[in-house]
């Protein structure tokens, strides 16, 4: 495998003058066709162990942390499904009512998840205002294989304790296997709330299609 | 981009011919002129592979006293801000190290002569050292100071001509002034030429830079340096040949440089030139 | 003849390019003979002009001699071979350790010539160092043509002037030893071999050309044991004579510089006051080699009193013939005091105490020549390989070694550059492999510098800026004006965090109202020193460059470390 400037200054870490100024002092082992550079692996490999230099040529390379992009809104929100109609008059029985209805959460980790769930409702309540309440577990949820999240709407509004005192009529679930799902679906959420008018969508009780295209309208205007 | 031309600054009327040149060039393709003022007639440039000393002649130094408000003037009636190169190292105490790192240097065609000898003679030796181991390419004045409204480049198809021709491309974009390609037809025809700049992906820059690509046959080398546009900038490259094969064969760029009064602007053989 | 250049291909890139030891071999060979030709054409050259001035000597005006010589000397190499001035030791130390060894062509003859007038018409000084430059001059231009790397030519100047010591003292060791000791300043598997290999070409040259075997002849000397003490204070003798010597030097060097007197008149007068000299103590003039062998063989006749005034005598003339205007080396005038030192200091403890059982004089004077050779210099061992191979015993190791370590870390102590380093080291230019001046100087702004900032512009509001410091990850922002696009000021995410987290700011003010303008800035010429001087003053992590106005990118500590440690790797390492 032959290398050139380029590629190996990606993989010792420096930029290519450092490497043309490494050839020209002798530091490098080269060979030169031309007026290019070229690096054979097999020997930087042998001159790297004599010198004792860790060089990585192999693309085995560490992946690089990924933009915490995961997972959009709207395809978590698929995965999760909508649901309609709950019935209870109290945060412990709405939130029953919504675990039930959710088929991708095992049934021996349901009730472990609601005693989660009321845990961190006792904990500060998680209405938002304006008749929304997004309940969370505060530790990631092993057993899942993707995030979701879960909008149900409420047959009779609930008092939630909400910052406003306001009922709350939707709750949008959140639960992930992971917290770095967690927190760019809670961002993208509040970013969504944040418009108005999908509040104003959001009490229509839309049906699942329609409430999907707008998240996706939405979650494209985030810059994030 | 932030590109740099060195020039080294006579204080006589010649130099001053030389510097507005430097200044013209400069503001037509958008780079900044950094001035050396020599405190002492010799100076070192080390290259990659070589140390050159150039030694200037004494009218280099004439009236320090003078020379910077001089330079400072002529800056101004350009509009550029003035800026003066400090030699930082000295090899001895009156050798001062000048850096190689510019993209261009503007040389008259001999720096060790005295002006008088030169008119239209020969590169100077030192002139020609640099240009053989610069890897910036050089540019030399015409003796007066002449404006130039297009660029012409000399292809001939080898390694260097088509540095040169990047720069001639190089050039065109950044001063939008026509750009023309002359080709001496030696062995091949005119595809062979065209196969060259096919091979380096550059068919499409030549296309929507060059206006005219002119073609001559071999015995009209005279016809094509008399048609190339006496107002524009002559982009050539420059061969490694050793000294005495250049006694032997005489070199094109010595033709050239000796027949033409146009400015201009040489590719040395270590020249690394990228389109960025 | 395609198969032909092809073998010839594969021979040249398997034997040599990717395994240099071979071709480092050869080309150091080479480059060895040629500067021990250099060597001897000088030293047989010297000779025999010497030879054939000497009648000229007794004449009442021979004390101008010097002059003329001192006179053409600097005439010749600022108006013919246009060097600069000095004798060329530095320079070539300069070179090695900042351009990889690069020498111009005519350093390889020009001092050979300048010192050739100089030291033949009378002029206190040494003709090593001229061919040490030469020497090191031919191996840099092998290597030049060769197309050699930085390591290799560096290798290759190292040859040329073992070739050359070796050559002219017939002291292959000796040879080596200050190349690797004085001039590279690495003790290197790599360069070892081919210098070592240089050295003898060299001193083959040298015995090929001139028979004789070497350079001071002698009697076995008897050194024992009760010699140990008085060695001790010839050591601490020595050390102060060096350092005197070093100084004043440099004080009547530094005295012509300051003088506004033509380059020929200083010339002229050094020339004469030596001349004058040399008619009462002609011991002064030239390279005195002839001394030494009668001080060494026992037969030197001054008295005390007229040996301590040689000392200054030689000191002052070889200083004024440095310092205005001669060229040459001090190799040769420091063996020279070194010997009269020896015999002084011999002769005070004689007529101290007469009846000490100390060794003989000439032991005396080997020991003063080793004594003053490390402590100027301050380079132990080529001392002492020095003084064995040109006298040829062994018999004398052990007080040699004494003499050479003390004097050396004496003069040291009291002067912490050598002489031949002092400049350097007064320039910031002393910079040998693996040291922070080195890796400083080798990484350039451009390699350390990152360039992938956002630029802002002064005009846009605060509120649009928040929303580009949500999807950045820098914590720098350059704030440029809208049409020139100059560099106005910096926005640190440090600073504004308390605005950024106040919504009601946001509407409220420009960019141009909370960047910072009062950042020190870099410039993409600056040395890396510099910057970081710049930054530990103004307490920051991070710098801007700016380049004719423009914002280039910003140097942060962070990648200096890490380039630092990759670049400190390299230049151990390898």
């Amino acid at each position: 495998m032959e290398l050139s400037i380029f590629d190996l200054s990606k993989h010792l870490g420096v930029v290519p003058d450092t490497i043309e100024r490494w050839v020209r002092q002798g530091k490098l082992p080269v060979s030169k066709t031309g007026s290019n550079y070229r690096f054979r692996a097999s020997e930087l490999q042998k001159w790297a162990s004599k010198h004792n230099i860790s060089l990585n040529i192999s693309d085995k390379k560490v992946p690089e942390k990924k933009n915490e992009a995961g997972i959009p809104l709207s395809h978590a929100v698929q995965n999760g499904g909508v649901y309609y109609d709950l019935l209870g008059e109290d945060v412990k029985s709405v939130l029953n009512a919504s675990l039930e209805r959710i088929s991708k959460i095992p049934k021996d980790f349901k009730p472990d998840l609601l005693d989660r769930l009321m845990e961190r409702e006792q904990a500060l309540s998680t209405g938002i205002g304006n008749g929304i309440a997004i309940p969370h577990p505060r530790v990631p949820l092993g057993y899942l294989n993707e995030p979701l999240v879960a909008v149900c709407f409420l047959e009779n509004p609930v008092d939630y304790q909400a910052m406003d005192q306001q009922p709350v009529k939707v709750l949008f679930l959140i639960l992930c296997p992971d917290l770095k799902f967690h927190l760019h679906l809670l961002s993208a959420l509040s970013f969504c709330l944040r418009d108005k008018s999908f509040v104003q969508f959001l009490n229509s009780c839309p049906d699942p299609g329609a409430l999907i295209e707008k998240i996706d309208v939405l979650q494209n205007l985030n810059p994030l | 981009m932030n590109y740099k031309l060195l020039h080294i600054f006579r204080n006589t009327p010649f130099g001053r011919e030389t510097f507005l040149q430097s200044l013209y060039f400069c503001k037509t393709i958008k780079a900044y002129p950094v001035v050396y003022i020599p405190k002492s007639d010799k100076f070192l440039m080390y290259f990659s592979n070589d140390a050159v000393q150039v030694d200037l002649d004494h009218s280099y130094l004439n009236s320090p006293e003078t020379a910077k408000a001089h330079a400072e003037a002529l800056f101004e009636e350009a509009g550029i801000n003035p800026m003066f190169y400090e030699p930082k190292n000295f090899t001895a105490s009156t050798l001062p190290d000048v850096s190689t790192n510019f993209d261009y240097l503007c040389c008259p065609r001999s720096v060790s002569d005295l002006s008088s000898k030169i008119g239209l003679g020969h590169i100077g030796p030192k002139v020609r050292r640099i240009i053989k181991h610069a890897t910036f390419p050089v540019l030399i004045s015409s003796p007066v100071f002449k404006s130039w409204t297009g660029i012409s480049v000399f292809f001939g198809g080898s390694e260097n001509a088509v540095k040169s021709l990047t720069l001639g491309l190089k050039i065109a974009m950044a001063s939008g002034l026509p750009l023309n390609l002359y080709t001496l037809i030696e062995k091949n025809g005119e595809d062979y030429y065209r196969e060259v700049v096919q091979k380096r992906n550059m068919e499409s820059l030549v296309d929507k830079y060059v206006t005219k690509w002119h073609f001559y046959e071999n015995e009209a080398f005279d016809t094509m340096l008399y048609e190339v546009p006496h107002d524009s900038l002559i982009v050539l490259g420059a061969y490694g040949h050793g000294i005495i094969k250049e006694l032997l064969l005489g070199s094109k760029m010595e033709i050239i440089q000796s027949t033409v009064t146009n400015n201009l602007l040489i590719v040395g053989p270590n020249c690394t030139i990228s389109l960025q | 003849m395609q198969t032909i250049k092809n073998i010839y291909r594969a021979i040249y890139y398997r034997l040599f390019r990717l395994d240099d030891r071979l071709l480092l071999i050869v080309a150091g060979s080479l480059a060895g003979i040629c500067s021990g030709l250099a060597a001897v054409a000088l030293r047989l050259s010297l000779e025999s002009v010497i030879e054939w001035l000497h009648p000229f000597r007794h004449y009442w005006w021979a004390f101008v001699l010097p002059a003329a010589g001192a006179l053409l000397s600097s005439l010749y190499l600022e108006k013919v071979s246009k060097e600069g001035a000095g004798h060329g030791v530095p320079e070539v130390i300069y070179a090695v350790s900042r351009y990889g060894g690069l020498l111009r062509l005519r350093s390889s003859y020009s001092r050979l010539i300048s010192s050739f007038l100089t030291i033949s018409s009378g002029g206190s000084a040494g003709p090593e160092a001229p061919v040490v430059m030469s020497g090191s001059a031919i191996g840099s231009n092998i290597a030049k043509f060769l197309v050699l790397n930085d390591r290799q030519r560096i290798t290759l100047v190292g040859c040329g002037t073992a070739g050359a010591i070796s050559a002219i003292f017939n002291a292959p060791i000796a040879g080596l030893v200050f190349s690797i000791e004085v001039l590279l300043g690495e003790w290197k598997f790599v360069n070892i071999i081919p210098i070592a290999i240089a050295a003898v070409a060299g001193a083959q040259i040298s015995q090929a050309i001139i028979p004789e075997q070497v350079l001071f002849n002698h009697q076995p000397f008897n050194t024992m044991a009760a010699d140990i003490l008085p060695c001790l204070c010839l050591a601490v003798l020595t050390a102060f004579t060096s350092v005197f010597f070093t100084k004043s030097l440099r004080k009547i060097g530094g005295f012509a510089k300051k003088s506004s007197l033509p380059l020929w008149s200083r010339a002229i007068i050094g020339g004469c006051l030596v001349g004058v000299i040399g008619i009462h103590m002609p011991l002064v003039l030239g390279e005195g080699y002839h001394f030494i062998q009668t001080m060494i063989s026992g037969s030197f006749s001054m008295g005390l009193f007229l040996t301590f005034v040689a000392i200054f005598a030689k000191i002052f003339a070889t200083a004024m013939t440095l310092g205005w205007g001669g060229s040459g080396g001090i190799f040769a005038p420091c063996l020279l005091i070194g010997s009269l030192t020896g015999v002084a200091f011999h002769k005070t403890l004689f007529f101290l105490l007469p009846s000490a059982g100390i060794a003989s004089e000439g032991a005396y004077a080997l020991l003063g020549m080793t004594g003053l050779i490390s402590g100027v210099m301050q380079a132990p061992l080529t001392g002492i390989f020095l003084i064995v191979e040109i006298t040829g015993g062994y018999e004398t190791i052990l007080p040699l070694i004494l003499v050479s370590s003390i004097s050396a870390t004496m003069s040291h102590y009291i002067e912490p550059a050598s002489f031949y380093l002092k400049d350097l080291i007064e320039k910031g230019q002393f910079m040998r492999p693996g040291t922070d001046a080195r890796i400083l100087s080798d990484l350039s702004l451009n390699e350390i510098i990152e360039t992938n900032y956002t630029k802002v512009s002064e005009n846009m509001v605060f509120r649009d800026f928040i929303e580009i410091i949500k999807l950045s990850q820098h914590n720098f922002f350059p704030v440029i004006e809208d049409e020139t696009q100059i560099y106005k000021g910096i926005i640190q995410i440090r600073t504004i965090r308390k605005y950024a987290l106040e919504p009601g700011m946001y509407d409220m003010v420009f960019l141009n109202q909370i960047m910072d303008t009062e950042v020190a800035t870099a410039s993409l010429e600056d040395d890396l020193q510099d910057v970081l001087d710049m930054m530990d003053l103004n307490n920051m992590d991070s710098i801007p460059v700016v380049e004719n106005g423009r914002f280039v990118g910003m140097i942060q500590k962070t990648r200096i470390l890490d380039l630092y440690r990759r670049e400190l790797i390299m230049q151990t390492n390898i």
